[in-house]
């Protein structure tokens, strides 16, 4: 150790000069300038088996505020050797650069980060992954990886947004603070604000993300005041860079809660954090929410998403099925995106069970195969005649369609037009009384009777319901 | 310093220490020797790559005290070709280490062992767990050909070991397969969960004595106590996946059969298997079997029909053959029971009777 430090000592008065003028232009704050620097001094000091063992895989981590050094070195086995060997040496080049930097930590850090560009992996031919990689919750920001702007489909009905979300990445903190998104159940809400703080994070690498929904932020809150901790979880909140709160229709009648989030955003808000909320509704329609954080949830950009047009969805749907790797025919993504006016939500889940038929048929799904397998996530039509229904169920039973509107009471009939009064109801809403006259002139307390009957059976017997199940298939 | 060592116990001290020791070359050559102590605690070797690091105790009778580092390899070979019974002693002089074998004396060149790194401690010791080294070793050594070989995933090159419930579980995963190992502990109490990467724990199995080893652990490192010496390995500083979300819960179709039957016939049927390594399994509920099919363009095909009990709904699915065969290292039990969950979806492989191995994998695109 002696050595290493005298023999620094004439290497750097030697180099006095040039090495003064390097240090007049680089760039203090930038970890990995003054590394870069440190490790030209350091090369200069020691062996190069040496510097090629201990030094490699280390980096500034971090500059504190407080003027200390953060070093990220791999193991154990480097922390204790740096702090025998190498301390005094890397204090002694940090204080000649600026005596801003009072002390060294060292801290070992994740092994991603270590990562240089990564190599190819070796696959296995024909072998399908497990799907491992979408189980992955980044834990320091809680962000799911999934969640990019690649993913996103960009439409008519969210261009806006996306157009607000770019802006507020470009310059965050300044222009758009906070951003409020909102829009109905399964519009992309969550997928938006969470592929900006993605995006953020690979953008800005030494600043801080955190995603949250409001209601984890509720219960850390009434966690941290129970615990007595409330100022640990003030400073944990105001650390951040970007702060994405999700859902915060649900703070309504939380008091407290809301006070703390009053307080915690003036902090970010003030010192040009960025912020980004969404919700299900309007800031001014969320109920029960004290007026000065409604005021302040919409002084930034409230920008909402609407309905999906029609393309939109046929894009989203051949994105979606593009990264399960399977091509869907424009006529399928016709059908499909057509077929349903629900969330997106609910056209990936049939964006999905489509695929999973795919898959287990091993052929690219046309289209009459598309029907059947999202059949479950129609409605059936409901202009269908009543006596078309009658017709299916009868000869779905093998007996004869006008004794369906006889009198009789015989086993083999009761069954088929009770089924047939429970669907009429239940899949086609129509009223009891005219069912009763339609099949065949009953009283509406006996069609009544009839779908409370099969509604209860259908519960404990598995054949009916399989029968009935058979039999909406066949009415679709 | 002047020691004698049994031959025997020199050999195997030797050829478990120069497993820790850096094979690389370019690095510091202090890394790839073996440090020879002997002081009032005895005799001890050690060895780092400063990925891992051992501090083995060895017996043998000391006449004085002193600090050598010789080259792991030359060591290693020298022990290699003793043979014979009676001891060998080693007399460090200046930067000489002759070692006399009895019937030969060599000199060999130290390195300066002022460099060699210190072999550190978990800081919270806290975290221990106590086992039986033989249990640990089976478990290690059987569960690791199934993490990854690549390091682009480091946490998939590693072995997720968790404490829960006075329960040890084992877990590697390459992603297109997945192990699963339980063993009890005789102690509840602790909790925790660290990956070790994969290579280390190779070698940590390899090197742990057959009796009681304390396992403690903290945030960065873990380390194997017992009475013979000292392990300690870096952890892999990631997330793992949360892999139970990806075994299926249900499944459509479960057979059973006798796992010498099974290993036989995917022999046969790995010969007859294409350039991807694929072998089709049929479960037939109404024949009650389980058949294997492979066919190869240049070689021929092969079907084999196993005597099975097959519950649920009749079933081709797929796989790599290698990853089938890997099952059969984890379990000793006698019979095989496979749970499809459908086509397309992982496959479980379980041991009748042996409740501590879960086995997961991925079947080929159809």
């Amino acid at each position: 150790m002696h050595t290493i430090v005298t023999g620094f000592k004439q290497i750097a008065t030697v180099l006095l000069f040039p090495s003064q003028r390097i240090i007049q232009a680089m760039d203090r704050s930038n970890p990995r300038e003054l590394w870069e620097y440190t490790l030209t001094q350091v090369e200069l000091s020691i062996s190069p088996a040496n510097f090629n063992t201990w030094f490699r895989n280390s980096f500034i981590h971090k500059i504190g505020e407080d003027g200390v050094i953060y070093i990220g070195i791999p193991s154990q086995f480097f922390k204790d050797w740096y702090l025998k060997k190498f301390h005094t040496l890397l204090l002694k080049i940090f204080r000649d650069i600026s005596f801003e930097f009072r002390n060294i930590e060292y801290v070992i850090v994740k092994d991603e980060r270590r990562k240089a560009a990564p190599r190819e992996t070796k696959s296995v031919p024909g072998a399908m992954e497990l799907p491992l990689n979408e189980f992955y919750i980044n834990k320091s920001d809680n962000l799911n990886p999934r969640y990019t702007f690649d993913t996103f489909v960009i439409g008519s009905f969210n261009s806006l947004a996306y157009a607000a979300a770019q802006a507020a990445l470009e310059h965050p903190g300044i222009i758009y603070n906070p951003l409020f998104v909102y829009g109905d159940t399964g519009r992309g809400k969550t997928h938006l604000i969470q592929a900006i703080g993605n995006h953020f994070k690979k953008q800005y690498p030494g600043r801080k993300v955190y995603y949250l929904t409001s209601e984890k932020f509720t219960v850390d809150y009434t966690d941290s005041v129970q615990a007595g901790t409330a100022n640990r979880f003030k400073d944990k909140y105001r650390q951040y860079d970007l702060l994405i709160m999700d859902d915060v229709q649900f703070l309504s009648k939380k008091e407290k809660t809301e006070e703390e989030l009053f307080h915690l955003f003036n902090a970010l808000h003030d010192a040009n954090k960025q912020i980004i909320f969404s919700s299900d509704r309007s800031p001014a329609a969320i109920p029960d929410i004290a007026e000065r954080l409604k005021g302040r949830l919409a002084s930034g950009m409230t920008v909402d998403i609407g309905e999906p047009d029609p393309e939109s969805r046929m894009a989203i749907i051949r994105k979606k099925s593009a990264s399960h790797g399977i091509l869907l025919s424009e006529e399928v993504v016709e059908y499909v995106a057509t077929s349903v006016s629900g969330s997106i939500r609910e056209l990936e889940g049939m964006v999905n069970s489509i695929i999973c038929h795919a898959q287990a048929r091993g052929s690219t799904p046309n289209i009459s195969e598309v029907r059947q397998s999202i059949r479950s996530f129609m409605r059936p039509q409901k202009n269908i005649s009543v006596k078309n229904v009658v017709d299916r169920v009868a000869s779905f039973y093998g007996i004869d369609e006008e004794s369906i509107y006889e009198k009789t009471r015989r086993r083999e009939v009761v069954r088929p037009r009770q089924v047939i009064m429970y669907l009429l109801r239940e899949d086609f809403s129509i009223s009891y009384p005219t069912i009763g006259t339609k099949i065949g002139g009953r009283d509406h307390t006996t069609v009544i009777h009839s779908c409370e009957k099969i509604k209860k059976e259908i519960v404990v017997d598995n054949e009916l319901a399989k029968e009935i199940q058979n039999i909406r298939t066949l009415l679709v | 310093m002047n020691i004698s060592i049994n031959k025997k116990i020199f050999s195997e001290a030797v050829h478990k220490a120069s497993r820790f020791s850096e094979r690389k070359t370019g690095t510091l050559p202090i890394l790839s020797s073996i440090l020879i102590l002997s002081s009032d605690e005895g005799i001890k070797m050690r060895a780092t790559n400063l990925e891992i690091g051992i501090d083995l105790k060895v017996e043998g009778e000391s006449k004085s005290h002193g600090v050598a580092a010789v080259p792991a390899t030359v060591l290693g070979q020298i022990a290699g070709s003793l043979s014979g019974d009676g001891n060998v002693t080693l007399e460090h002089t200046g930067e000489l280490v002759s070692f006399n074998s009895g019937t030969g004396k060599s000199l060999i060149k130290t390195i300066p062992y002022e460099d060699f790194p210190s072999i550190p401690f978990p800081e919270n010791p806290k975290n221990r767990i106590v086992l039986p080294g033989v249990l640990l070793q089976s478990l290690l050594s059987s569960i690791v050909s199934c993490a990854s070989a690549s390091t682009v995933r480091p946490e998939l090159a590693s072995v997720y070991l968790s404490v829960e419930g006075g329960v040890l579980t084992a877990v590697a995963t390459d992603s297109f397969r997945l192990a699963e190992k339980k063993v009890p502990l005789s102690q509840k109490g602790t909790q925790g969960k660290f990956l070790i990467p994969a290579k280390n724990a190779a070698d940590i199995a390899q090197t742990l004595p057959d009796e009681d080893v304390i396992v403690s652990f903290d945030e960065h490192q873990v380390a194997f106590v017992s009475t013979k010496g000292m392990i300690v390995s870096r952890l892999t500083n990631a997330t793992y996946p949360d892999y139970r979300q990806i075994i299926p819960k249900e499944s459509i179709v479960e057979a059973s059969v006798l796992r010498k039957d099974f290993e036989l016939a995917l022999k046969r049927s790995s010969i007859f298997s294409d350039s991807f390594q694929k072998v089709k399994l049929t479960f037939d509920p109404k024949k009650n079997a389980l058949s294997l099919y492979s066919r190869n363009a240049d070689i021929g095909e092969s079907t084999e029909t196993l005597p099975a009990k097959v519950e649920g709904n009749a079933l081709e699915i797929s796989f790599n053959h290698h990853y089938l065969s890997a099952a059969l290292g984890l379990t000793q039990a006698e019979s095989l029971s496979f749970c499809a969950a459908g086509p397309g979806r992982p496959l479980i492989i379980k041991g009748l009777g042996d409740t501590s191995l879960l086995y997961l994998v991925s079947p080929m695109n159809q």
